[in-house]
């Protein structure tokens, strides 16, 4: 079993790491190749599945859940925003965003290994809510790193347009605006709700929990600023036409705040502090 | 080895082109009329809006440029102005040529996709036409693979490189598909009405928006759109996504305040304005809103320029492919002048064991019974192939190396014909000639051809000599 997941967890790295290249070579190339745009999402495919693997071992080895440690909730995330993509790729054509997906993937899948092995018991805290919690945050995650990714690419296509340059190089290469814009939209409104069940949860966390102090209370803030900038981004949307690059802008502060957020708890467990 | 004798943009202007119009029924007779020459083995004829060319392949042992005089005469018959305007290649530089020619690295728009298809074309009708030989069989294949791999390789044919193709890519790049948006045209003109056009097939709802409206519906129907009066263009322009101008206004006709108040309407909606017009049309200060873009005559002319550019960059590149897959051809080449020595080895060898056998059975092996018959000529044949295997590759390695520390191929051809007595000359006669001819290769074996089907036969496919 441990061999399972140690061979699982290198192929993964290799796959994520050629998968990479690819699509930075993809984006690129100046010639017609085709078989990088061909060959880097089926690398990242294998690369998603190699990872499945390696949490499931990995996970059962150390008996663990997936979720339940910043470990592997790390691990899950970023197999969460490898999955996404794969499946919205074709029908939102954003063929270019695995340029953003792979290395994130690469990242949280190594990065993870750096981190705590997994969670003690949290005194004073219903386990299941705790799951839940967890579950939805990394839920939540996944696709927010998808629509922030969505999102700085519509502001590199959309300054290309009105710069007027590289036009004709770069090309279809880039998915086009509108396809992105509702990309992050679709992805905010899905992954929304599993934010505020996620903020929800961590202010009743961080009620019940004695041990606060100025990180926790600037993990919370920030959770808070996630939830009021992604949030603010939809409602404006609906009442003031706010979309394109301003929604850009602000679905990538929101995520630049949840990495925020997550970098907080990856430092606190590496500490050694309970979550 | 071929000859290619012709004319293009490069060597003749359109007034002298268009003597060489020939119609598409005429070309199997023409072809056919040619190979009949004792010089002429082969021929096909590559006729395009920019060139039309002669390809022909000699019958065995004759000379090439006797060939291309006979190219010149057949095609400057009816038409001798046309003359001072041939040019020919032959041999090796023919067969570059050829592969340039398919690989769009002499068309006046270079990278442009089409003449591959009328390669191709040109190839089935001389096929159809029976006056395709061994030697084209060979060579056609080689410079359609060549041609696909200078397109798949290279970018040369990438990006586009007319205005109305360029703005509708743009159009693409903001909104993808444009099935279920609007497009509103301003005015009219031919670019306008082409982009228009181009719009409409990509799935674009097109409206009109004209000062006549007899004009703009007349312009709409053109387009397959719908026709609105001139003091609907503010709400047109806020239903619309793409707005194409081409008015002769002196002035803007689409000004500022007028787009901030679609835009407000459109809750944010992203929209392009793509000015044709000169004067502009399109007041500029429009593109510092969010979400409207602009592209005015100049723009689109530059991103024209930035992708033949580009092509051109991408020539050298393609040259090299070209080249390569022309050293390839002329590696075959070099190889096929072993073929008459082997086939004349091959038929006098088979010949005697045929006799000797044939004797045999009506002597000393009567009894033997038809399966018996049948297993020992099945055994004789294999012998033979055993015997001359070596034989062959010697051959064929004397005509590909030419080293001058071994036996040249024709010291070793002249060997084999002394020793067995025969000229090697008389039994491969007509080699390259359509009654020789090997099987065409069949296009779904060629795995770089599954586009065959796709290449619409837009060249004026030639036939008929004025």
């Amino acid at each position: 079993m441990v061999d399972i997941a140690t061979i699982a967890f290198y192929l993964g790295v290799i796959a994520y790491s050629a998968a990479a290249t690819l699509f930075f070579l993809d984006l690129a190339r100046r010639d017609g190749t085709t078989s990088l745009a061909l060959w880097a999402p089926r690398l990242l495919a294998i690369g998603g599945a190699l990872h499945a693997v390696h949490v499931v071992t990995a996970s059962m080895l150390s008996k663990v859940c997936p979720i339940d440690s910043l470990h592997f909730a790390l691990s899950f995330t970023a197999l969460i925003a490898v999955g996404a993509y794969l499946a919205l790729r074709k029908r939102a054509r954003l063929f270019a965003l695995g340029a953003f997906i792979a290395p994130i993937a690469l990242t949280f899948l190594v990065g993870a290994q750096f981190v705590g092995q997994g969670s003690e018991a949290v005194l004073g805290v219903s386990r299941t809510l705790l799951m839940f919690h967890i579950a939805a945050n990394v839920l939540g995650v996944g696709l927010f790193l998808i629509a922030g990714a969505a999102g700085s690419i519509y502001l590199v296509q959309e300054r290309r347009l009105r710069t007027k340059k590289h036009v004709a190089s770069l090309g279809s290469r880039l998915p086009p605006l509108e396809a992105l814009d509702q990309t992050t939209h679709r992805l905010l409104l899905a992954g929304f709700p599993l934010l505020t069940f996620g903020v929800v949860t961590g202010a009743v966390f961080n009620h019940q929990l004695t041990s606060g102090g100025s990180a926790e209370f600037l993990r919370s803030l920030l959770g808070y600023a996630t939830w009021v900038m992604l949030g603010g981004v939809l409602v404006l949307r609906n009442v003031a036409g706010f979309r394109g690059r301003k929604a850009a802008y602000g679905t990538i502060a929101g995520v630049v705040c949840m990495l925020l957020v997550m970098l907080l708890y990856a430092v606190r467990q590496s500490a050694g502090a309970s979550l | 080895m071929i000859v290619v004798v012709g004319l293009s943009h490069r060597t003749a202007p359109i007034a002298v082109r268009e003597k060489l119009v020939l119609s598409a029924e005429g070309v199997p007779n023409f072809l056919r009329a040619l190979v009949q020459h004792p010089e002429v083995g082969e021929a096909l004829l590559v006729s395009t809006c920019n060139r039309v060319e002669l390809v022909a392949a000699a019958r065995a042992g004759a000379d090439l440029t006797r060939v291309a005089e006979v190219c010149v005469a057949a095609l400057a018959e009816n038409a001798p102005v046309i003359a001072t305007h041939l040019y020919s290649h032959t041999g090796g530089a023919a067969v570059r040529h050829l592969f340039r020619v398919a690989a769009s690295l002499d068309s006046m728009v270079l990278g442009e996709p089409q003449i591959l298809g009328q390669v191709k074309d040109a190839y089935e009708v001389a096929r159809l036409a029976g006056t395709v030989g061994s030697v084209l069989h060979r060579t056609l294949p080689r410079a359609i693979r060549a041609a696909k791999r200078v397109r798949t390789e290279t970018a040369i044919g990438n990006g586009q490189v007319s205005v109305p193709s360029i703005a509708v890519d743009l159009t693409r790049q903001i909104f993808g598909d444009l099935k279920g948006h609007h497009a509103l045209l301003v005015g009219s003109g031919e670019m306008a009405e082409a982009v228009a056009r181009l719009l409409k097939a990509a799935g674009a709802t097109i409206l009109v928006v004209g000062r006549t409206l007899s004009n703009a519906e007349a312009l709409a129907a053109a387009v397959g759109g719908s026709a609105r009066p001139w003091s609907a263009l503010a709400q047109s322009i806020t239903e619309a996504d793409v707005v194409v101008t081409s008015t002769s206004a002196p002035h803007y006709v689409v000004e500022y305040d007028m787009v901030a108040a679609a835009r407000r309407a459109r809750r944010g909606r992203n929209q392009f304005f793509i000015d044709l017009a000169v004067p502009r049309d399109v007041d500029p200060r429009i593109e510092e809103l969010d979400g409207e873009f602009l592209y005015n005559i100049d723009d689109l002319s530059k991103v024209v320029a930035e992708t033949l550019s580009s092509r051109s960059r991408e020539a050298a590149s393609a040259e090299a492919i070209v080249g390569r897959e022309a050293e390839g051809y002329d590696r075959w080449a070099d190889a096929e002048q072993a073929t008459p020595t082997i086939v004349a080895l091959r038929a006098h060898i088979s010949a005697s064991l045929e006799a000797e056998m044939a004797r045999s059975f009506r002597g000393k092996l009567k009894h033997l019974s038809a399966e018996d018959r049948a297993a020992l000529s099945k055994m004789l044949e294999s012998s033979v192939n055993r015997i001359l295997h070596q034989p062959t590759i010697r051959l064929r390695q004397a005509a590909l190396e030419r080293a001058s520390d071994t036996l040249s191929l024709e010291q070793l051809s002249a060997a084999v014909n002394e020793l067995f007595a025969f000229d090697a000359e008389t039994e491969a006669d007509a080699v390259s000639s359509p009654e020789n001819a090997v099987p065409a290769p069949e296009a779904d074996a060629d795995p770089a051809s599954d586009d065959t089907s796709e290449l619409a036969p837009r060249a004026r496919v030639v036939a008929s000599r004025h």
